[in-house]
């Protein structure tokens, strides 16, 4: 696999290609772009058939081995891909340790070796045990081991360990990678941790940037996943992205995940990163809402995010977002997913991810047409006018909410349990 | 009016020259159904997180819809600004509607059941008291817009001990009727189908039956089986209303749809079937195959790199192994649509096969086979070879 990419200004937005992947020679991928979060090897909800009947593009799915450690036994007995396994082979399979959309518990290191928080619970591993499941699962692409349990109150302790684990998991795993004859056809990257401390970013970058045969990198360690990550600031993230984008060469790949608002994401793509995940359509889900930010430089009427469950949706049989070209959209009404919603049918949250994921890749496909034309700016400035009215609207209901001594408050909605802890919903005898 | 086509065309189009069983095409007004046929059962206005697009596929031709849980939610006023339910939730095919009593007395331990409907406290308000009369069923299932509606019925438990309160019921199920059919708005574009109730009494079974045979209706159902009476009661019962039904019009056999049934019963001549069992066993991660059922669950199938089922041409059998089933059932909502979409695909080949089998004039030797398969012990129960041996099918003993 290969990265080229355009200009060579760095922190500055920029277009790239991801092409001659080994195992899907004839597929291009454009950045900027999102990956598809999956759990357990599945795109939230949707089943292959789903998935084939609303894209027919190539797409990149992102592996958490925190959802799918369990997997290696049978991968032991199989001779495919992860990729093959989890039934997505048209995809290109992209592994990393934790999972965005859901919190990673902080701590609990035991010496060198990293926590993982599987559904049996914990497991520790190290850069060889990691390597063998790598090995196992013969990703397209995946990021070294790392160490990335700090966040913006970690304390220089926490950091500095961070940074000391990256870096001697990078020195094991390039070595294995390089002698894996299964891996040399995966793309690795590296990974820069260090929190949000510019020295220790810096010794981390000093050795794992030295070898020039990696690709790309992932910038790890800015926050501990799961839903809170959208409601971190761009500003606060903004001086260690900079930093780091201005030591890295221009021509890597670079890579950051979570659950960032799409006003976040813009701010990233401005400072050069190529590559993000889904896992945003995936808790705009689960608290039952549909993105509609306008992606029509000329228009801003529209809300920025609606929450079906709302009762004023109840007989209105317009589509999430008039105009959307998504199978839901297309044939499926806000009325009838708010009925989905409020009687937890399953089918909602299904109509409700192929919308948000429709979006949210149109969101990127309009961020590459932007860069393109130089008018990112527009973008920016149509999406964070929406998004501040939205955050306003929130806000105040949050107030009035709290005046009432309510405490039902869209902040516990967004808090909501991840779906492994919510039990499918059983019908009542019938 | 009068050259309106009828909203329910049914031919016989093969009968089986040993046994009951028949062949047709049923045809309503949002399409053709090929008889028999199981119908899945999509309670709220959806069949379990598939999306209907998934069920053309599937060629599914009827679905069932559950009269009370929609009147509750979306509630009338909202399918009536929709256009109905077809429009309302994007599936253009054939719809039935149950009549909403046997739910509410099965979901409502409150329920008390009157002269003049079912009467129970709503849950939601404030402690109000609400009928559901035939009058009331009729005009939300009229606003549903089914192609297919059932009358209101009483309905008293098969276990039953009270045969004046099971007369009582039988009585009441033909007076509600007749008040059904007054009520009904929409007698060009839906079919009400009248239920033969009288629990495990031949005479009043039979009484029953004939009494909704006098009326203008274009189909019945048998109703009140399946609730937990014994095997041999049941099929007897069935026996018995297929034997006096007429022969012109097509049956549906309530709630009923484990595939030994199904097979059973069409020897018998039933027509329709449906469960909710097929879409249900799903969520527990468990998968229909010819003899029985897998609980992907268990251990035996973490390193099974099979297909559920090799025979199955869905689209779950062609994309996924076992071993990730395995992985993921009752564990992530995907299992529970990848599942059911595989057990939807099962009944409906299981109904294609009984077909194809009645118009080869092979249903016997096809009933052999499956029980066969089903029992390979030839420990066959006492009521199947009964049943079977009623219709003159003799089952094998090698
Ligand atoms: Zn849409
Ligand atoms: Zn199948």
């Amino acid at each position: 696999m290969k990265f080229i990419v355009e200009g060579i200004t760095k922190c500055a937005p920029r277009l790239g290609v991801l092409k001659e992947i080994e195992r899907h020679p004839n597929i291009t991928l454009e950045t900027p772009m999102a990956m598809l979060y999956t759990r357990g090897g599945s795109i939230p909800h949707i089943t292959n058939e789903v998935f084939k009947l609303i894209t027919t593009k190539s797409q990149i799915i992102q592996i958490p081995l925190v959802s799918t450690y369990n997997f290696e036994d049978v991968m032991t007995h199989y001779n495919g891909t992860i990729a093959e396994f989890v039934g997505m082979k048209e995809c290109i399979s992209c592994m990393t340790v934790q999972d965005p959309g859901d919190y990673t518990q902080p701590g609990h290191h035991v010496q060198d070796l990293i926590p993982l928080w599987t559904r049996h619970g914990k497991v520790l591993l190290n850069a060889k045990l990691y390597m063998i499941l790598v090995e196992l699962f013969k990703p397209d692409m995946y990021y070294f081991l790392s160490d990335g349990d700090t966040n913006i109150a970690s304390p220089t302790k926490r950091v500095n360990k961070a940074v000391q684990n990256t870096v001697k998991y990078y020195k094991e795993c390039i070595e294995i990678h390089k002698n894996s004859k299964i891996l040399k056809n995966s793309f690795a990257m590296g990974v820069i941790a260090g929190g949000y401390n510019l020295k220790a970013r810096k010794d981390c970058m000093d050795v794992v940037c030295k070898i020039d045969s990696i690709g790309g990198y992932l910038i790890d360690g800015l926050h501990n996943n799961g839903p809170e990550v959208e409601f971190l600031c761009a500003e606060e993230i903004k001086p260690v992205v900079e930093y780091i984008v201005e030591n890295l060469h221009h021509t890597k790949l670079k890579a950051i995940h979570g659950c960032w608002n799409p006003v976040t994401i813009l701010q990233l793509i401005k400072l050069g990163i190529d590559l993000f995940d889904t896992s945003y359509c995936h808790i705009v889900t689960e608290r039952s809402c549909a993105l509609t930010f306008s992606l029509d430089l000329s228009n801003t009427e529209e809300a920025f995010e609606l929450n079906l469950r709302q009762s004023q949706f109840a007989d209105d049989f317009r589509p999430i977002l008039p105009g959307c070209a998504c199978l839901t959209c297309v044939k499926y009404s806000r009325g009838y997913i708010h009925h989905l919603v409020t009687v937890q049918e399953l089918l909602g949250p299904l109509l409700l991810t192929i919308h948000n994921v429709h979006h949210y890749t149109k969101f990127f496909e309009t961020i590459r047409e932007c860069i393109r034309n130089d008018t990112l700016r527009i973008l920016e400035e149509t999406i964070t006018k929406q998004f501040n009215l939205y955050q306003n609207g929130v806000k105040e209901k949050r107030d009035e909410d709290e005046e009432l001594n309510s405490t039902e408050v869209v902040r516990d909605e967004v808090n909501r349990t991840n779906e492994d802890n919510v039990q499918i919903p059983l019908v009542p005898t019938c | 009016m009068s050259t309106k086509r009828s909203p329910l065309i049914f031919n016989v189009l093969a009968e089986c020259a040993t046994s009951k069983a028949r062949t047709g095409k049923m045809i309503l007004p949002h399409g053709e159904v090929n008889t028999p046929v199981f119908m899945p059962v999509g309670t709220q206005g959806t069949l379990k997180g598939l999306l209907t697009e998934q069920l053309e596929k599937l060629d599914l031709q009827i679905m069932l819809s559950n009269t009370y849980h929609l009147g509750i939610k979306p509630g009338v006023e909202v399918l009536k600004k929709a256009g109905g339910l077809h429009k309302f939730m994007n599936w253009n095919r054939c719809l039935l509607t149950d009549s909403g009593g046997f739910q509410m007395v099965s979901l409502l331990k409150l329920a008390e059941i009157t002269e003049d409907g079912v009467k129970f406290e709503s849950l939601n308000d404030q402690k109000s008291e609400i009928v559901l009369t035939p009058e009331h069923s009729i005009e939300i299932q009229n606003t549903i817009g089914a192609d297919i509606i059932m009358q209101l019925d009483d309905v008293v438990k098969t276990t039953s001990p009270d045969n004046a309160r099971i007369e009582e019921a039988m009585f009441r199920t033909t007076r509600w009727l007749d008040r059904c059919l007054m009520a009904h708005k929409r007698n060009d574009d839906q079919n009400i189908f009248p239920i033969v109730q009288g629990t495990l009494n031949k005479e009043l079974r039979t009484a029953s039956a004939k009494a909704h045979m006098e009326r203008d209706v274009r189909g019945f159902a048998i109703g009140g089986l399946s609730g937990g009476e014994s095997k041999d009661d049941f099929w007897r019962m069935v026996h018995l209303s297929t034997n006096i039904l007429p022969k012109n019009k097509p049956r549906y056999l309530m709630g009923v749809g484990f595939a030994v049934d199904l097979v059973v019963c069409c020897a018998l001549g039933v027509d329709m079937f449906d469960c909710v069992f097929p879409t249900r066993t799903a969520r527990f991660g468990c998968a229909l195959v010819m003899t029985g059922q897998l609980n992907l669950k268990q251990k035996t199938y973490k390193l099974d790199l099979n297909p559920i089922d090799k025979e199955c041409d869905c689209s779950t059998c062609q994309t996924y192994t076992r071993a990730y089933l395995h992985q993921i059932a009752t564990i992530h909502p995907v299992s529970c649509h990848l599942l059911t979409v595989h057990n939807v695909a099962f009944q409906l080949r299981l109904m294609k096969n009984i077909r194809d089998n009645i118009v080869a004039n092979t249903y016997p030797q096809f009933v052999q086979n499956f029980m066969y398969n089903l029992y390979p012990n030839q420990n066959y129960p006492t009521w199947v070879v009964d049943s079977l041996a009623a219709v003159n099918i003799k089952l094998l003993s090698i």
